[in-house]
């Protein structure tokens, strides 16, 4: 048994590593290959004489062959191996916009933003849909089961952006919270208490978006699982035993109905992330969604290449976590 | 089951899905005839001034105007063709794409399936708003290329559901029996995979549509929308930016919003719909409230000598067409030390007969008279939490298929140990744990193997298990329901002859259900042979086999092949037993009974006492047979 | 000093610069003594300013953006300074003369400046500043205004630029020179790549807390040579979103902000805390539509395409078009109300520089239609659209219309355009493109017909009117391809001009010519709105042409109300 889920994480890691070269190399050449190439976009400033882009384009290399030198020497001394080299050394490259930022500054103090919002969101819409996913499924059929589903249906159709903006127009017209930021900049609090206040104040909207959003599906999966669950044999066991219907729940049921869900967490991170994008914007929180948006709009394609890198690594790496917290709460997977 | 594809008769019947064809419907309907509905053309010029913009729903603006002073209504109007547009063109991309990538991964699973399914995996943990705001702003923001990057990212899920059930329809019967004929790849997926996966890739492509109608949205949101088009995600964008929150217009933001909303849930009804239909969904499970008996006691005194007494039991469930009754005054004894089979056909009630009587019925299931004494004590009005401590700790059960019946996340050990220290409180966790290595070896399972999971045991060995799991709290009374059916022959014997084993050393009473004759010749003392949900004949084995007085207890020997007489001829009993919902007014067995008569199609027969027990047979009434015998 | 798009927009005129505190030109009553003097006294607070960017470098040679402009206004000093009516005032520079021949610049360099790190400012730090954005090449815009300069510094107080040729705007080229300690920056050996996160400068403020695309903190200089601002502390915090800016403003979660959408105007000026200032129309984003007139012997030859549509090289159509276009019209609806009709490629902020005496064409469909019947161009087939005339190599007059999709503006002004070209017999097919894409028809290939876009400025005239010199459509400068003599012998003339009244009426008399010759329409100069909140800080400078209530001139003299 252990080598057998040793073995499957030696593979999940494997998998997992290819997936991230797939992922850098397919963002390499998104950035090449389709119209508007970026590399010429960012040199075409028309005050630049033609001898300056001329050196310009020798210092980033973008005289080199794309992919693999064929044109003799080197194989390796292609745009590719040199961008492959420099992500080896967490060289991202320099922001058009921010010019003399390297991008992975940038992306750091972004993903740490972004972090600081998405993570709560995700605990309290873990927290809560699994809890009232439980709920709902164990009072089947009453009205609290009826009302959660309606609840989770219509949260599934809100989209994330507007629900942002529907909360910022109560929370900044009635009831006067921030409408930006993470913190009130500079403040200087008397006691740690109203430093936690602040913060809180500044999060209560952004989060509550995103887990209101996240929540209704938990719940909804949370939900159907456990009806799942406890149709099941094992639990008819349990009762039979007459363990009591608490320890039932939680020692039986919640562990096999949060199977789903973790997979679903694991499924949901690319969805997150698009959440965060949309919650950064609505709150201007400065985050890697607001990053990738302005990069958008200033076309600074460095940072764009970067927070996608970024964005889909976070997510495969994530995913394989998850895969591995799977084979630990269900060990029938790691013998498949 | 039908190799037919599963449509989807039956959508009308459901109601959300109608409520969500009816909203899409009208969307539709007023993306059709916006220029007719709409009071103002959104995209006319209009000459403005400060004045007129995030004015407050009147008479000529019934929604308001927004920061362009246009109508918000009309515009609103209008919106509703972009939207239904990206949404149904990018689903119908993303339909083809992902059901042509699943049908070829799935039909051809080779090199090529294995490359396709990377491929969508891969897909998978790109996230998408990020991919498709790089696609969009890379390629440019056109209807066409929002439409072909939302279509183009939206087939993933598509391909992984197609590829699964391309997967599952190649490997069945009829499938390989026309491949085997020689048909085509082609004439294979026409005729038999494409028409198995459409209507599964139709549901999901349901849920692709909101997706798509989403993402749009969101694009426009973002500023990444095809800045000619008036899309309700553009209003929202427009009035964000250009001071709408600020105004106080929530006229400007909440109707683009909720008609998002609108249509995004029509889709989402319908699409639950179909997947009902599709794949009907559990909706009882074990731990929902169970309802006592009402009924009062009869105030039987206890037998002594007897164990369990179960007396008129009747079990009904819940129907369509009101309640079924799945057993009727079943009433039997389990003296202290015997064992007792109940046997029967499948469907007769044996099961439910043993579970409602430890008050563990299917959801839906309920006693609605009768008693069940054990020891004397009614199980049947007993308190829930009463109940709950006599349970495993006087009658434990050996449930059939222990892969089902066992904990898959949980050890062997944890279980045994769980049901231990829940009876007895006292118990500290490392002499349970030894208790649980003594019982495994006591059924014949090496006693590390306790912290195996169920899924790393053989099929005997988990019956094992789940043997040492009933004997944890040793308990007076097991039930063996189906114990061996799962298993094979070898198996079976020896799992058999642990019960007897354990049964002789331990003392302890036993019932065992089963359809198995040999089985109950073999391990039991007395048998209740019950047809219909109701007793049959019941007395000692040894008797009722010898002397069967009711006809179906005869048919049932004569189908059953014994040690004694090899090469007498097995006939078995034409037609099957009767279903809860259709039973016969009279002897549930009269249908297939070739001794039934007249009296026997209108009136219940009662039990009568008979020289081998009892039986449920008018025959036994008949003077003409009464005495005789030998027939 | 790209054309402008929203985000590469350097709003190089909205960088005015401080003009020492107290002493500007004020005329309003709120600035009113609110000079410096009790610099010291500490009750200052915080003043809270919400801006849609982010700096995108705190090294001065970097920058593009105006926000960065904005920080360095507030951290360094310059030799020269420009107040917000668009004069040169003395700021590091107490006085400078010209020698009679026009080619040495003698500078006077104030002796009580001192760097934010203790060390006084000499004429080393002057010199070593100016060498240092002239030539680091890979400075995007800094290098070009010092380039014709060779600088001296005799002695702590004085700094002597000589030049081989005469030149005409010694101040503008002074404005931007942001004085940097020598002892400092010495040592970096590639200048361009150093981030200078410490930004030790002169200037009333110095740098506090960075943190990008989030907020920017500034202290107050208790040693600012010209006299300490009365708050402690400014804080820029980036709120993207324009309307939350507006709403952080009315909730009081900032007093000021830089920038805010004209439909937020009436919200505003309904809350009796805020009070909206509205500026005289300058142009931080001088928006223009331009013709693909390039003759075809002067295409580019290397990215040339020059695919214009022929009859735009005719000057009775462009003349007929600019009839065509209601100016007040176009500002009602895109900039609802807020701008004046423009008129010449130099915007009218560039004060005497504009030249105000040229008479626009008038709007007149009747007038466009008869220049356009007389050229010859007659709707022959009765389509609704006029026919080229014969010797032209084309069929009708349908023209592309582009414009940047970053424009809020530009979409609606096109369908406008597009409406009243159509009355005069002139279709057009109109589509928005990406500011590189655009950049990729426009120049120097001239694959466009007709383009709406805009320009960032620069505060001397020069710099636009180099855009229509034949020597530049070529290099892509040019994007209209207008080629003429004697405007390029009047461009050469003013550049040596050193009497600011001879170059001024060459410049008037270029943008006569540039009028007549229509390569450009310019529809208008837009306003400046800006908010602020009254129950929080007092003094904002309001009464200048100019509004920029996040310059020096306003955050050294506010001080908190009540």
């Amino acid at each position: 048994m252990r080598t057998g889920r040793r073995r499957f994480v030696t593979r999940k890691v494997v998998f997992a590593a290819v997936t991230v070269f797939v992922v850098v190399t397919f963002n390499f050449f998104l950035f090449r290959v389709l119209p508007g190439d970026p590399a010429v976009g960012g040199l075409r400033d028309p005050r630049l004489s033609p001898e300056r882009v001329a050196a310009l384009q020798e210092r980033f290399g973008l005289n080199d062959p794309v992919f693999v030198n064929l044109e003799g020497g080197n194989l390796l001394e292609s745009q590719y191996f040199a961008y492959l080299g420099a992500l080896a050394h967490g060289d991202l490259g320099t922001s058009y916009a921010f010019r003399d930022q390297p991008v992975s500054n940038l992306l750091g103090t972004a993903l740490v933003n972004t972090v600081w919002l998405v993570l709560p969101a995700q605990v309290i819409s873990i927290v809560a849909g699994v809890g009232l996913g439980l709920f709902a499924a164990y009072r089947r059929g009453t009205k609290v089961d009826v009302g959660a589903l309606s609840f989770s249906l219509i949260m599934w159709s809100l989209p994330t952006f507007f629900l942002g903006i529907v909360l910022l127009f109560i929370g900044a017209n009635w009831v006067g919270l921030p409408t930006a930021g993470r913190v009130t900049i500079g403040a200087l609090y008397d006691t740690t208490w109203d430093q936690l206040v602040d913060i809180a104040r500044h999060l209560l909207l952004p989060t509550a978006t995103l887990a209101l959003v996240l929540l209704g599906e938990y719940m909804l999966i949370m939900r159907s699982s456990v009806v799942d669950v406890l149709s099941e044999d094992y639990i008819l066991t349990a009762k039979a035993e007459g363990l009591s219907t608490s320890r039932i729940i939680s020692r039986h049921a919640l562990r096999n109905a949060l199977l789903p869900i973790v997979t679903l967490i694991a499924l949901n991170l690319g969805f997150t992330v698009s959440g965060a994008i949309q919650v950064e914007t609505v709150f201007s929180w400065p985050g890697l969604g607001q990053l990738t948006v302005s990069a958008v709009n200033q076309r600074d394609f460095p940072v764009l290449q970067g927070a996608f890198l970024l964005l889909a690594i976070s997510v495969v790496l994530a995913n394989l976590v998850v895969e591995i917290i799977y084979s630990w709460l269900d060990p029938r997977v790691s013998e498949a | 089951m039908s190799d037919r594809p599963r449509g989807f008769r039956g959508f009308r019947r459901h109601r959300l899905g109608m409520i969500g064809l009816a909203m899409l419907g009208i969307a539709v309907v007023v993306a059709f005839v916006a220029p007719l509905l709409a009071p103002y053309d959104p995209y006319a010029n209009v000459t403005i001034t400060i004045a007129d913009i995030f004015q407050p729903p009147s008479g000529s603006h019934l929604l308001g105007t927004d920061d362009g002073a246009k109508d918000v209504l009309s515009a609103l109007i209008y919106g509703a063709r972009v939207s239904l547009i990206v949404g149904f063109a990018g689903a119908i991309i993303s339909m083809l794409v992902g059901g042509t990538m699943g049908l070829i991964a799935g039909y051809r699973a080779g090199w090529l399936g294995q490359v396709l399914m990377r491929i969508t995996d891969f897909f998978l943990v790109i996230p998408d708003l990020a991919l498709l705001i790089v696609l969009v702003a890379i390629v440019g923001q056109s209807l066409r290329n929002i439409i072909l990057a939302i279509g183009l990212l939206g087939w993933t899920g598509t391909a992984r559901l197609v590829r699964s059930q391309t997967l599952s329809v190649r490997e069945r019967k009829f499938v390989l029996r026309a491949k085997a004929m020689g048909a085509g790849d082609w004439y294979m997926l026409r005729r038999h995979v494409i028409p198995q996966v459409l209507p599964l890739m139709l549901a999901n492509t349901v849920l692709v549509v909101s997706l798509a109608i989403i993402s749009e949205s969101t694009l426009a949101f973002l500023g990444l929308g095809d800045p000619r088009l008036i899309s309700w995600g553009q209003m929202l964008n427009l009035g964000f930016t250009r001071g709408a929150v600020s105004a106080g217009a929530w006229w400007a933001i909440i109707p683009p919003g909720l008609a998002i909303v609108w249509v995004v849930l029509s889709v989402t009804l319908i699409g639950t719909a179909l997947e009902d239909l599709l794949n009907p969904k559990l909706t009882r499970h074990h731990l929902e409230p169970e309802e006592i008996v009402a009924t009062s006691p009869s105030g039987a005194q206890p037998v002594e000598d007897v164990l369990l007494d179960v007396r008129d039991l009747t079990v009904a469930f819940e129907g369509e067409q009101g309640p079924l009754i799945a057993v009727e005054n079943v009433s039997f004894e389990v003296g202290r030390g015997r064992v007792v089979g109940i046997v029967g056909e499948s469907g007769c009630g044996k099961t439910t007969t043993v579970l409602g009587a430890l008050r563990l019925l299917a959801p839906g299931g309920k006693i609605v008279d009768g008693q069940v004494l054990l020891d004397g004590l009614d199980l049947s009005r007993m308190e829930p939490d009463e109940l709950r401590r006599l349970r495993w700790d006087r009658v434990a059960i050996v449930f059939q298929g222990a892969m089902n019946a066992l904990n898959p996340v949980r050890t062997i050990g944890s279980q045994i140990v769980e049901v231990i220290r829940t009876h007895d409180g006292d118990i500290t966790k490392d002499t349970a744990r030894a208790r649980a290595g003594d019982l495994l070896e006591m059924v014949g399972i090496p006693r590390r193997r306790v912290r195996a999971h169920p899924h790393e045991l053989s099929g005997g060995m988990r019956q094992r298990a789940m043997i040492a799991l009933a004997l944890a709290c040793e308990p007076d009374l097991i039930i063996a329901d189906e114990p061996t059916t799962a298993l094979d022959v070898m198996t079976q014997a020896q799992i058999l002859e642990l019960l007897e084993d354990l049964q002789e050393q331990l003392g302890v009473s036993m019932v065992v259900v089963t359809h198995d004759l040999g089985v109950v010749n073999d391990a039991c003392d007395d048998v209740v042979v019950m047809y219909g949900g109701r007793v049959a004949e019941k007395g000692p084995v040894a008797r009722v086999f010898r002397e069967p007085q009711h006809p179906y207890t005869r048919l049932l020997l004569d189908a059953f092949p014994t040690i004694e007489d090899p090469g007498r001829p097995l006939v078995s009993i034409p037609g099957a037993p009767p279903r809860l919902s259709d039973l016969p007014p009279g002897c549930r067995f009269a249908p297939r009974c070739p001794s039934a008569f007249e009296r026997c199609h209108e009136e219940l027969p009662p039990l009568y006492v008979t020289r081998s027990g009892e039986a449920s047979c008018f025959l036994l009434a008949e003077p003409a047979f009464a005495g005789d015998e030998g027939v | 000093m790209r054309r402008s798009g929203i985000a590469l927009l350097i709003g190089v005129v909205m960088v005015l610069s401080a003009c020492t505190s107290g002493e500007s030109s004020t005329t309003t009553s709120e600035a009113d003594g609110a000079g410096t003097t009790d610099g010291g006294s500490s009750a200052g607070g915080t003043v809270r300013i919400g801006w849609g960017g982010s700096p995108d470098s705190l090294n001065p040679g970097n920058a593009v953006l105006a926000e960065a402009y904005t920080l360095y206004e507030l951290i360094y000093d310059t030799p020269i300074g420009l107040d917000l009516d668009g004069n040169y005032v003395p700021e590091l520079a107490s006085d400078w003369s010209v020698s009679d021949d026009g080619l040495m610049w003698t500078m006077t360099i104030v002796d009580n400046a001192v760097f934010h790190d203790g060390t006084p400012l000499t004429s080393e730090d002057v010199k070593f500043s100016l060498e240092l954005w002239r030539d680091n090449e890979d400075f995007p815009f800094l290098p070009s205004y010092p380039d014709v300069f060779t600088i001296e510094a005799p002695d702590p107080t004085t700094v002597v630029l000589s030049t081989e040729e005469a030149i005409g705007n010694f101040e503008s080229r002074m404005v931007f020179m942001y004085i940097v300690p020598k002892h400092i920056w010495e040592g970096e050996t590639d200048p361009v790549a150093f981030d200078n996160v410490n930004m030790i400068g002169t200037g009333s403020f110095s740098m506090l807390e960075y943190r990008q695309g989030e907020f920017v903190r500034l202290a107050a200089n208790e040693d600012y040579w010209a006299g300490v601002p009365n708050v402690d502390e400014v804080i820029f915090q980036t709120i993207e979103n324009p309307d939350a800016r507006v709403t952080a403003l009315r909730n009081g979660d900032v007093d000021m902000i830089t920038e805010m959408p004209n439909t937020a105007i009436s919200t505003l000026e309904s809350d009796s805390n805020v009070e909206v200032v509205i500026g005289d129309p300058l142009a931080p984003g001088l928006s223009d539509i331009f013709f693909n007139m390039v003759p075809e012997e002067l295409c580019p030859p290397e990215d040339g395409v020059c695919s214009g549509h022929p009859a735009l090289r005719d000057l009775q159509v462009r003349t007929a078009l600019a009839h065509s276009i209601d100016k007040q019209q176009l500002i009602d609806v895109a900039l609802l109300g807020l701008g004046e009709p423009g008129i010449s490629l130099v915007p009218s902020g560039l004060g005497d520089w504009y030249n105000s005496s040229l008479p626009d064409y008038a709007f007149d469909l009747d007038a466009a239609n008869q220049i356009l019947d007389d050229a010859g161009y007659l709707d022959s087939d009765g389509d609704g659209v006029r026919e080229c005339r014969e010797e032209q190599d084309c069929d009708d007059l349908t023209f592309r219309i582009n414009y940047p999709n970053d424009s809020d503006t530009a979409p609606r002004e096109m369908e406008l355009v597009s409406g009243w070209w159509s009355e005069i017999g002139v279709a057009s097919t109109i589509q928005p493109l990406d500011p590189d894409t655009l950049t990729s028809v426009c120049c120097p290939t001239f694959d466009f017909d007709v383009i709406r876009w805009g320009w960032g400025t620069d505060p001397d005239p020069g710099f636009l009117l180099g855009a229509t010199l034949c020597s530049e459509i070529d290099s892509g400068f040019s994007e209209t391809g207008y080629c003429n003599d004697d405007y390029d012998a009047l461009y050469d003339a003013q550049a040596v001009e050193t009497d600011p009244e001879t170059r001024r009426e060459m410049i008037w008399e270029m943008q006569e010519i540039l009028l007549r010759d229509l390569p450009y329409i310019i529809p208008y100069y837009d306003q400046a709105v800006q908010a602020y909140r009254v129950d929080t800080f007092t003094g904002w400078m309001t009464g200048a042409s100019k509004v920029a209530l996040e310059d020096p001139s306003s955050l050294n003299v506010v001080r908190p109300a009540g």
